[in-house]
């Protein structure tokens, strides 16, 4: 195991400056506690610290209300992220197939939802198709926008995984006698799979994100819940914080379970 | 294709300073952002374990924080700590800060790539750490992320819709296509539009990404 760059720099320093790396330390977190004590103090001198802002944390029902705001989220996360890989499967089918007819369009597809902005479909669903009148209920127009644009990338995701896979494996399989589409469901898919878990799961921390934008068309997200409480409770800081915090600890427990799937597979 | 050309005579402008205002913040917000995020990656090498943790928190922070979430946070709760920024700052620090977080994470991955060996030599050669990464792993950590850094432009540039989420002066695509779609019955066409428009940005920075990565390819 070769020691990676960084522990090689300031790997082994000498005494002094041993001493003047302790030295400069302290000097770095006295400054960022002072940074630290500087953000409180504004908290404080806006008033934002005062019992009123921040004692409605205490009640239960506070929390519940947070909390099926959470659920929201997760369950349109969730869908979205059914829709995006299933369809993102038969997009991948369509852009590997032989045939231009079906190839081409397929290309086109996955262009277009990749490279529109989730938000800008979310307003299609939102104030576009009522007016040809088709209407549907605001956690379809959160939770399909996000998963279309999401089912694009998804499909180029798949698509590196697959050419990953050694040509020989295919070449051997159909050597075989299976047909092409055995070829591809039980022998190419399934070790591409393998290879893009990580990046999958990190792709689900952007679902979850995107779903923020359930506040647009007030589908009850956690977002939504959290505009809710601030009327009720005039307290825009705490409530914004406390939220903020709750998307970082969701997102970084995704993204740390997808770290975890990485490891094994290289 | 006739609504198209009808949207086009009455909009057509609007529609032309649309995609202005989104690559200028597109470009407002990548530039500071990348440098930002370069600099969080060099400070994160030092051996100091207290800004070390604090530069830790802050990437985790921008990279998993809605960007949405954030924009609304800046925008609306800072005048309540009487921090006030305008509209069109707001959008910008929004996303210069995401983009900060995910350049640092990015190039990190890259300066990982670059075998240790390359450091010891440097280090037998005489050279100091800090020139060490400012003259051997910087360089190759930034070719190394050519492709990475290509797509989270393009995010940033997709991201930019957002700013239809506050009063801006001025439209960007997305804020236009929902302006166009409230006041008339021209809302598919004006989505088109502006749907390829953005694809059209997006295959152009992906070309000229594919183009320069090609220029810059470390063979191993």
């Amino acid at each position: 195991m070769s020691r990676s760059v960084d522990d090689i720099l300031f790997g082994a320093p000498s005494p002094q400056a041993q001493r003047l790396i302790r030295v400069v330390s302290v000097v770095a977190a006295v400054v960022l506690l002072l940074l630290a004590a500087g953000i409180v103090m504004r908290f404080h001198s806006a008033g934002q610290l005062e019992a009123r802002h921040w004692e409605f944390f205490t009640w239960p029902s506070t929390w519940t209300f947070l909390a099926k705001g959470l659920l929201g989220t997760l369950a349109s996360a969730a869908m979205a992220a059914v829709i995006a890989l299933t369809l993102g499967l038969v997009l991948l089918v369509g852009r590997l197939s032989p045939l231009r007819l079906v190839r081409w369009p397929s290309i086109a597809v996955i262009e277009f939802l990749r490279g529109t902005p989730t938000l800008l479909l979310i307003y299609v669903c939102f104030l576009v198709l009522p007016s040809v009148g088709i209407k549907l209920s605001t956690y379809w127009m959160l939770t399909l926008p996000v998963g279309l644009s999401t089912a694009a990338v998804v499909a180029e995701v798949y698509r590196a995984g697959v050419l990953a896979v050694p040509r020989g494996q295919t070449l051997a399989a159909r050597s075989l006698g299976l047909t092409e589409a055995q070829v591809f469901f039980s022998v190419v898919f399934p070790q591409a799979l393998r290879y893009i878990v990580p990046a999958l799961v990190a792709q689900l921390v952007i679902v979850v994100k995107d779903t923020t934008f359930g506040y647009v068309v007030t589908y009850g997200e956690l977002m939504q819940n959290a505009k809710v409480l601030i009327a009720n409770y005039n307290s825009l800081v705490p409530v914004y914080l406390v939220v903020a915090a709750l998307y970082c600890l969701v997102n970084y427990a995704i993204s740390g379970a997808s770290k975890r799937l990485g490891r094994p597979m290289h | 294709m006739g609504e198209v050309s009808r949207l086009l005579t009455d909009h057509g402008p609007a529609f032309g300073q649309a995609l202005l205002l989104t690559w200028k913040l597109t470009v407002l917000s990548f530039v500071p952002g990348f440098l930002l995020g370069m600099g969080v990656t060099v400070l994160r090498l030092l051996p100091l374990p207290p800004l070390r943790f604090v530069l830790t928190v802050y990437v985790e922070i921008f990279r998993n924080i809605p960007s949405v979430a954030l924009l609304i946070f800046i925008v609306f709760a800072l005048p309540d700590l009487n921090v006030l920024i305008d509209y069109e700052p707001a959008v910008v620090l929004t996303l210069a800060l995401v983009c900060s977080a995910f350049t640092a994470d990015y190039l990190r991955t890259g300066i990982n790539t670059i075998p240790g060996g390359q450091a010891e030599a440097a280090l037998s050669l005489g050279m100091r750490p800090l020139r060490i990464i400012t003259a051997v792993v910087l360089p190759q950590a930034l070719r190394t992320v050519v492709q990475p850094m290509t797509s989270l432009l393009i995010a940033l540039m997709l991201s930019t819709s957002l700013a239809s989420q506050v009063p801006f002066p001025g439209r960007e695509l997305t804020a236009l296509v929902s302006k166009i779609a409230t006041d008339s019955a021209a809302g598919i066409p004006a989505f088109a539009v502006a749907a390829a428009m953005y694809v059209a940005t997006g295959l152009l920075i992906a070309w000229a990404g594919a183009t320069l990565e090609k220029k810059v390819r470390i063979l191993r």
